[in-house]
């Protein structure tokens, strides 16, 4: 199983405060997941805005259905679950095309370049993959997903999720092997910005 | 194991932070939320309370002289017709851990209270009628507790009391404190 940035122990007694509707645990709990959350939305939708959108509304609707959550398992997992459905509820109804900057990977120094700069590619090379592409090597790759449950969040067989993500992954090294890799997917130059048109929620 | 479960090495990539802080939206949303759900429960309370003086005013009329509206018989047979649900073993050990985890955490609460009481001392006037209504109904849950100590809903309504009582201890000092600042 994938260790995933989600994986952060909260106390019961936050948890508890929170059930009772006190903000200032809702606080708490949202400043701890926040990048975890804001992270995983943006990888799906690959836009910073709806990203922004899907993280709010998820933890909107999480404080809101606390007590929805019966503590068998840890508060992350479930408090993912409800940001993933909202990002590929979001993918699943948005068919507009949005414009992607990759600033933040800027290099701060010349001994991070190389390490950015291979995060850079993977970077371009996943931004350039179909939305639902994506969407399913992310889950799986990263977040430790199994298929069933990426084809229970798409309402779709299994073998949507095993094909896409044997897809997914057959691009993203032909992006990253191929010698036109950097052409291909658009990289922005010197000023290590890049803006794709279409990257973003396209169908 | 890693190569098969992310072969391309994704979790390298940096986790994204937003652009700016996005608790504000979060907070308003939550805070407007709360007010409906404050008004709704007044509302229904005022409906509550006004269907209850009819149904009762109702009873009084209809009931025969001397006679009860309702037969006992007829309620105990009707609740008879249904037999109590059983529940699947793995739910029921699912539930058991709960209750453990229930019951610790209203221990700690416990805890925090004392805590709280022995360093803070007495609450002010104003948040004490709070504390007295909210420490009956702790002794309440407590009497229904020894009755079914087993019972999950009964624990875990002990809990959101004792955090009902935790925040009016510090909401209500951190006022005692402004005012005496403002002295």
């Amino acid at each position: 199983m994938a260790q995933t940035p989600f994986d952060i122990e909260l106390d019961d007694i936050t948890l508890a405060q929170a059930r009772r509707g006190q903000l200032a645990a809702c606080e708490r709990i949202f400043r701890a997941f926040q990048q975890p959350a804001y992270s995983v939305a943006f990888r799906i939708c690959q836009c910073r805005e709806t990203a922004e959108e899907v993280t709010q509304e998820a933890f909107i609707t999480a404080f809101r259905k606390m007590r929805q959550f019966r503590g068998d398992a840890p508060f992350w997992g479930w408090l993912r679950r409800v940001v993933v459905n909202h990002a590929i509820s979001t993918i699943r109804r948005s068919h507009k095309a949005n414009e992607v900057e990759f600033q933040d990977f800027l290099a701060s120094s010349a001994g991070e370049q190389d390490r950015v700069g291979l995060a850079m590619d993977l970077e371009s090379a996943l931004a350039a993959l179909d939305v639902h592409d994506r969407a399913v090597v992310w889950l799986h790759d990263v977040e430790g997903y199994g298929h069933q449950e990426i084809a229970d969040l798409f309402g779709k067989t299994e073998s949507f999720s095993k094909t896409r993500l044997s897809r997914a992954r057959a691009r993203l090294r032909d992006l990253l092997e191929g010698p036109t890799a950097g052409a291909d997917s658009g990289h922005g130059g010197d000023s290590g910005v890049l803006w794709r048109s279409g990257a973003g929620l396209t169908p | 194991m890693q190569k098969q479960q992310d072969p391309l090495n994704l979790q390298s990539l940096p986790l994204v932070s937003p652009p700016s802080d996005l608790w504000p939206g979060v907070e308003a949303e939550l805070l407007r939320t709360g007010r409906r759900r404050a008004a709704a429960r007044y509302a229904g309370g005022a409906l509550a309370l006004a269907a209850a003086l009819v149904l009762a005013l109702g009873l009084v009329l209809r009931a025969p002289p001397g006679g009860p509206a309702v037969q006992p018989e007829q309620l105990a047979s009707s609740a008879q017709e249904t037999p109590p649900a059983v529940p699947p073993k793995d739910v029921q050990s699912l539930s058991e851990a709960n209750l453990e985890a229930v019951i610790a955490l209203s221990q700690q609460l416990e805890g925090r209270l004392r805590r709280i009481r022995a360093e803070a001392g007495a609450l002010p006037a104003r948040a004490v009628v709070y504390q007295v209504e909210l420490e009956d109904l702790v002794v309440q849950v407590d009497e229904e507790l020894s009755r079914s100590p087993e019972s999950l809903p009964l624990w875990t309504q002990r809990v959101d009391l004792l955090v009902d009582l935790e925040r009016l201890y510090e909401s209500g000092l951190r006022r005692e404190y402004r005012q005496m600042a403002s002295l």
